[in-house]
């Protein structure tokens, strides 16, 4: 099967690739795998608290490439956008702007359930304080 | 509704008369679904059904002894050399029993296929997997795992006593899943309402993803170690 010019460009040279403190209450981790192609991604965003709004977004994906270009791709939907409006990218997006055809289509899902669940992550810090000692 | 196709086979493999004598076992219900017309003896078409097929009961913790010793008396009744002299239309249904026999015994005495197939005939998609189905500190460790495979792949030695210390830990898994899957079969099978079974088939379906996941990880493993001469 022929991968599309963009999900290549994404997978010859994957953007925002590396990762983010963890612990940093600022930063949002979300880890997802899929069972079926043994993938795993892990994407974070790091989100202005005063703003709401991702100032950088980083992944690591082990998988296919198009598993590894939809990846790439969030991350640079992800920035600059507030996390409001980063909940509402849709897998289909990323199904568009990569041409992905329809066997890999759960690679888009799994990079929108990666999105989700940084938020949520980001999100639970949010609503706990950081314990005192980390200052 | 017993609709006959070219040959006069009734259509939908299901077969009350048989096709030679017209026996009709029907108004005996005790007698079983048979490969055999109990009459005349003669080979009907076969049921493709597996359960059915080995005439055992719709049992994930199947006796695999009686299982086997099924799986050889068959294999002698329907040996395709008995046929040689019998008509086109036995020698055929031999064929295609001898190849449901063959078939149905793999599927049936491995554990995880014989789940695979009882999930797949009653209506699970088993392509259909989310992420939701495996654990968040087994994706960590499987991060970990994948981070010191790339270490691997570029050449670092260095990530060999943490790749083989995984591949244990890994297997191990692989050891506590086949004891849970075990549990649930026992479950399913002390079960006798249709939503009971659902639901236990469900959580089976989910165990299932798990170690397919855990299983490849190992073979990942260890096709790199041998690759790189660890």
């Amino acid at each position: 099967m022929a991968y599309s010019d963009k999900v290549l460009d994404h997978y010859n040279n994957p953007r925002n690739v590396g990762s983010l403190d963890k612990k940093d209450p600022s930063v949002g981790t979300g880890l997802v795998g899929a069972p079926e192609c043994g993938d795993v991604m892990k994407l974070q965003i790091k989100v202005n608290a005063d703003t709401g709004i991702i100032e950088d977004a980083k992944f690591k994906t082990f998988g296919c490439g198009s598993a590894i270009a939809s990846s790439s791709l969030a991350t640079e939907m992800l920035k600059g956008k507030t996390v409001e409006e980063a909940l509402a990218i849709k897998n289909t997006e990323l199904v568009n702007e990569l041409s992905l055809p329809p066997v890999k289509i759960h690679c888009s899902v799994l990079a929108e359930d990666a999105i989700k669940a940084a938020i949520q992550d980001y999100k639970a810090k949010a609503e706990t304080p950081a314990p005192a000692a980390t200052a | 509704m017993n609709e006959l196709n070219i040959l006069g086979e009734p259509a939908g493999g299901e077969h009350h008369h048989c096709w030679r004598c017209g026996h009709d076992p029907a108004p005996e219900p005790a007698e079983p679904l048979s490969l055999f017309c109990q009459f005349c003896n003669t080979l009907q078409p076969p049921v493709p059904d597996y359960y059915a097929f080995f005439n055992l009961p719709r049992e994930l913790a199947l006796d695999l002894a009686e299982l086997q010793r099924k799986f050889y008396a068959l294999s002698r009744l329907l040996h395709p050399d008995r046929y040689t002299r019998a008509a086109e239309r036995e020698r055929k249904y031999s064929l295609e029993a001898t190849a449901i026999l063959n078939d149905g015994y793999r599927v049936l005495r491995d554990p995880v296929e014989r789940a695979e197939y009882v999930l797949k005939e009653a209506g699970f998609d088993l392509g259909e997997q989310r992420s939701r189905d495996v654990p968040p500190e087994l994706l960590e460790e499987v991060f970990e795992l994948n981070m010191a495979l790339d270490e691997l792949k570029s050449g670092d030695q260095s990530a060999v006593p943490q790749l083989v210390e995984s591949r244990a830990s890994f297997q191990q898994m692989l050891g506590e899943i086949d004891g849970e899957l075990a549990g649930q079969f026992r479950r399913h099978d002390h079960s006798e309402a249709r939503e009971a079974r659902h639901t236990i088939l469900e959580q089976i379906r989910k165990i299932l993803n798990r170690r397919r996941y855990i299983r490849n990880l190992v073979s990942e493993v260890d096709r790199q170690l041998t690759a790189h001469g660890a």
